[in-house]
C-alpha cells in the first residue's frame, strides 16, 4: 500500500468521526501548549535575570565571607545561617592600598521597619560607604548622598529609594523629614533616581542607604561587612585583579591553605553562570511538569484508538479479504494516531505562542517588570517531535491489535 | 484452477474435536460455476474461507493457480486474495461512510496499480452492475440489492480469476437476488470462474455444478442439467 494511500484511508477515519478526533487532540493540545507556554515564559525570565545582572556591570568582584573549600558552586556561608566576622574594615583599607580597584565597597544589609508621620512599611536597608552612591552611578533627583564625613561621624541620614519615598512620606518632599529605623531617627538628604535592582538582587527602588558605620554599630552591633563589592579597573584583566584581591584577604587573614579561606571571591560571569544553570534547570523543570499532561494526552490517545479497533473489526476483515496485509492495517492505524498527534501538536503550538504573546502582554502593560517576548525555536521543535513520537508509542499497541486481527472472525463481528 | 485433495479442518478445544471438514476432494476448472451446498454445520462455509484464502487446513492440500497453501506465508496468501480473487459477502460488506466509488477502488489501493491508472478499471467495473449514476452516492444510502451490486463491482475491479459469493442473495428481497444473480450469470458467461455458497436451491439452480456437503463430507458433486435462467424467470 502506498503511504499516500494510508494517509487517505487514516484522514478518512478520523474525518468520520470528527468531534472525538478533536476531544482525543484536546489532550495533546493542552500538554503542547503548555510546554510551549512554560519552555517561552522560562526564557523571558532567564533573559530578564540575567539581563539585570549584567546591568550591573561585568568588572565587579564579590567578596562573601566564608569559605568555599575550593569548589566554585558552594553556596555562602551566610545563607546556611552561620555568621563570619573575619571581613572588616582592615580588610577595605588593605585593599585600597594595595590592590589597584576603581572601588572597594563594603556593605551591611538588614531589615527594618521603617516609619514616618504617615506609613510605616517593613524594608530593606543597606549601610555603605560614602563613595557607594558614585561608584554605583546611583544619583540622587533630589538633595545630595552622603559623604565620608557623615560615615566617618556615624551621621543618623539616609538616602532612600524612588519607590520606598513614595511609600513612606506620599506626595510630601522627604528631603529634611525624618525616617524611623529601629528606633533610631534618620534624617532623609536624598532622594535617589529609578535604578532597578542592584547586584545580587537588591531592589535599589525599595531601599533605604545609611551609612555603614551607623548600621554596623547601632543597628547590628557588628564591626564586620556581609559583602564587600570590588570594582576592577579597566586597564586589568578580572582574574588578575580577583588573584590580587584573594592574595592580600590571605595576608591579611594569615590564611597559608587556601581550602582554608574564610571568604569567597565572586565575579559577576560566575554569577551570571549561577543564575543561567539555575533559570536552566528551572525551565526545564517546568517542560517536564507540562509533559506530564503530555503523557496523559497520549494514553487518551491509546484509550481512544484501541475503542476505534474494536468498532472497526468488520472493516478490518473487509480490508484484510480484500488483500489487505497485516502491515498495511498497522499502518493505517499508526499514521491515524500519528496524524492526531501531529495536527494536535501543530495546533498545541499554536494555542501556545497565542498564550505567550498574552502573557507578554500582561506582563508588560501591567506590572513594571522589564520583561521581554520569546519563544524558543527548541521549543517548537520540541513540540512537534514529542507529539509525533508520542502519536507513534501510544499508537503502536492499538495498531497492532488491528493488524493481527483474523480476518473470518472480523468479517462476523458483530 | 483449483485442486483439492483429502482437505480437512479440525477445530480443537480442551474437551471436544470438531471435524468441520473431513477428507474433501474435488477439482474446479477454470469458467465452471460452482455452488456449494448444505445444511448448517456442513462445512460449507469452513469450505469456503479455505478457498478464498482467509483460512488454512488441518491437513490435505489445496493448490490455487498451481500454487500450494501450505507453501505460502500469510502476506502471500492476502497478496493473492488482492490479485486473483474476488468476494462477495451476505452482509455486503461496505464501508458505508465512503462513496461506491471509493468502495469499488479498495482492493486497488493494496494492489500494484498505481493511483492514476484506477480510476478508468473502477468506472468499468461500476458501469458493469449498473450503477454509474450513483458512483459518488454514500454507500450507506443505497438499497439492499444496490449495495451487493456496488460489493459485485467491487469484487471485479481487480479483473479476477475467481469470484467467491457467501450467500449474496441471503439479505435481498427476491427482484433484488435475481438481478445480483443475473450479474453473477453474466460473468460465468464471458468465462469467470464464480464459487457460490448458498443454502437456497433455488440461487444454487443458476450455477453449472452442484457439490453438496453433509457432516464435513461430499454427500453430492454433479452438474446442475435443468439450469435456470434469470431472462426466464424475471425478464421474459
Amino acid at each position: 500500500m502506498r503511504l499516500n494511500d494510508s494517509a487517505k484511508t487514516a484522514f478518512a477515519g478520523l474525518r468520520h468521526s470528527k468531534t472525538r478526533s478533536l476531544l482525543t487532540m484536546l489532550g495533546i493540545i493542552i500538554g503542547i501548549s503548555s510546554v510551549i507556554l512554560l519552555m517561552s515564559i522560562g526564557q523571558s525570565a532567564q533573559n530578564l535575570i540575567l539581563d539585570q545582572v549584567k546591568g550591573v556591570g561585568s568588572n565587579l568582584i564579590f567578596i562573601i565571607p566564608g569559605g568555599d573549600g575550593g569548589s566554585r558552586n558552594a553556596a555562602p556561608a551566610s545563607s546556611m545561617g552561620v555568621i563570619i566576622k573575619t571581613l572588616v574594615a582592615r580588610d577595605i583599607d588593605a585593599l585600597k592600598r594595595e590592590v589597584s580597584v576603581e572601588s572597594a565597597l563594603p556593605e551591611v544589609r538588614g531589615q527594618a521597619k521603617a516609619s514616618t508621620d504617615i506609613n510605616d512599611k517593613t524594608v530593606t536597608y543597606s549601610g555603605v560607604t560614602g563613595d557607594y552612591f558614585v561608584a554605583r552611578n546611583l544619583l540622587p533627583i533630589s538633595g545630595y548622598p552622603f559623604s565620608k564625613a557623615d560615615v566617618d561621624s556615624y551621621s543618623r541620614v539616609a538616602v532612600i529609594g524612588k519607590k520606598i519615598a513614595a511609600d513612606l512620606f506620599g506626595a510630601r518632599n522627604p528631603l529634611g523629614r525624618t525616617v524611623r529605623l529601629k528606633d533610631i531617627n534618620f534624617r532623609v538628604v536624598g532622594v535617589l533616581d529609578t535604578a532597578g535592582y542592584g547586584p545580587l538582587g537588591i531592589d535599589q527602588d525599595n531601599a533605604i542607604f545609611i551609612p555603614v558605620t551607623v548600621a554596623q554599630k547601632l543597628m547590628l552591633g557588628i564591626n564586620y561587612y556581609n559583602i564587600v563589592t570590588v570594582q576592577a579597573k579597566d586597564v586589568y584583566d578580572i582574574s588578575f585583579t580577583e588573584n590580587r584581591v584573594i592574595n592580600v584577604l590571605r595576608q591579611n587573614h594569615k590564611i597559608t591553605d587556601p581550602t582554608k579561606d574564610d571568604f569567597m571571591v565572586r565575579t559577576q560571569a560566575d554569577a551570571l553562570d549561577l543564575l543561567s544553570s539555575i533559570t536552566t534547570i528551572m525551565t526545564l523543570f517546568l517542560a517536564a511538569i507540562a509533559s506530564i499532561s503530555l503523557v496523559v494526552g497520549g494514553i487518551g490517545i491509546m484509550n481512544i484508538m484501541l475503542v476505534s479497533v474494536v468498532e472497526r473489526t468488520k472493516e478490518i476483515g473487509l480490508r484484510k479479504a480484500v488483500g489487505a496485509s497485516n502491515r498495511d492495517i498497522m499502518e493505517q492505524f499508526l499514521i491515524e494516531s500519528i496524524m492526531l498527534t501531529f495536527v494536535g501538536g501543530l495546533l498545541g503550538i499554536i494555542v501556545g505562542a497565542v498564550l505567550d504573546v498574552i502573557a507578554y502582554f500582561i506582563l508588560v502593560n501591567f506590572t513594571t517588570i522589564g520583561w521581554t517576548f520569546s519563544l524558543p525555536i527548541s521549543s517548537i521543535l520540541l513540540a512537534v517531535g514529542v507529539s509525533t513520537f508520542i502519536g507513534v508509542i501510544f499508537g503502536l499497541y492499538p495498531a497492532r491489535q488491528a493488524a493481527i486481527k483474523n480476518p473470518i472472525d472480523s468479517l462476523r463481528y458483530e | 484452477m483449483i485442486e483439492v485433495r483429502n482437505l480437512k479442518k479440525i477445530y480443537a478445544d480442551e474437551e471436544s474435536q470438531t471435524k468441520a471438514l473431513d477428507g474433501v476432494s474435488f477439482a474446479i476448472k477454470k469458467g465452471e460455476f460452482v455452488a456449494i451446498m448444505g445444511p448448517s454445520g456442513s462445512g460449507k462455509s469452513t469450505l469456503m474461507h479455505i478457498l478464498s484464502y482467509m483460512d488454512r487446513p488441518s491437513s490435505g492440500q489445496y493448490t490455487f493457480l498451481g500454487r500450494q497453501i501450505n507453501e505460502l506465508s500469510d502476506h502471500d496468501l492476502a497478496h493473492i486474495r488482492n490479485e486473483n480473487m474476488g468476494f462477495v459477502f451476505q452482509a455486503f460488506n461496505l464501508l458505508s461512510s465512503s462513496t461506491v466509488y471509493e468502495n469499488v477502488e479498495l482492493p486497488l489501493i493494496y494492489s500494484a496499480v498505481s493511483p492514476g491508472s484506477r480510476r478508468p478499471l473502477v468506472e468499468d467495473a461500476i458501469a458493469s452492475v449498473g450503477l454509474v449514476d450513483k458512483t459518488y452516492v454514500s454507500a450507506g444510502k443505497l438499497s439492499g440489492g444496490q449495495k451487493q451490486r456496488v460489493a459485485i463491482a467491487r469484487a471485479l475491479v481487480n479483473n479476477p480469476d475467481v469470484i467467491f459469493a457467501d450467500e449474496p442473495t441471503g439479505n435481498l428481497d427476491s427482484v433484488s437476488g435475481a438481478q445480483v444473480m443475473e450479474i453473477f450469470e453474466k460473468l460465468n458467461a464471458s468465462g469467470r470462474t464464480v464459487i457460490l455458497v448458498t443454502h437456497e436451491t433455488y440461487t444454487a439452480q443458476f450455477a453449472n455444478r452442484l457439490i453438496r456437503l453433509r457432516d464435513g463430507k461430499i454427500e453430492v458433486d454433479e452438474p446442475i442439467t435443468n439450469r435456470r435462467k434469470t431472462s426466464e424467470e424475471f425478464f421474459k
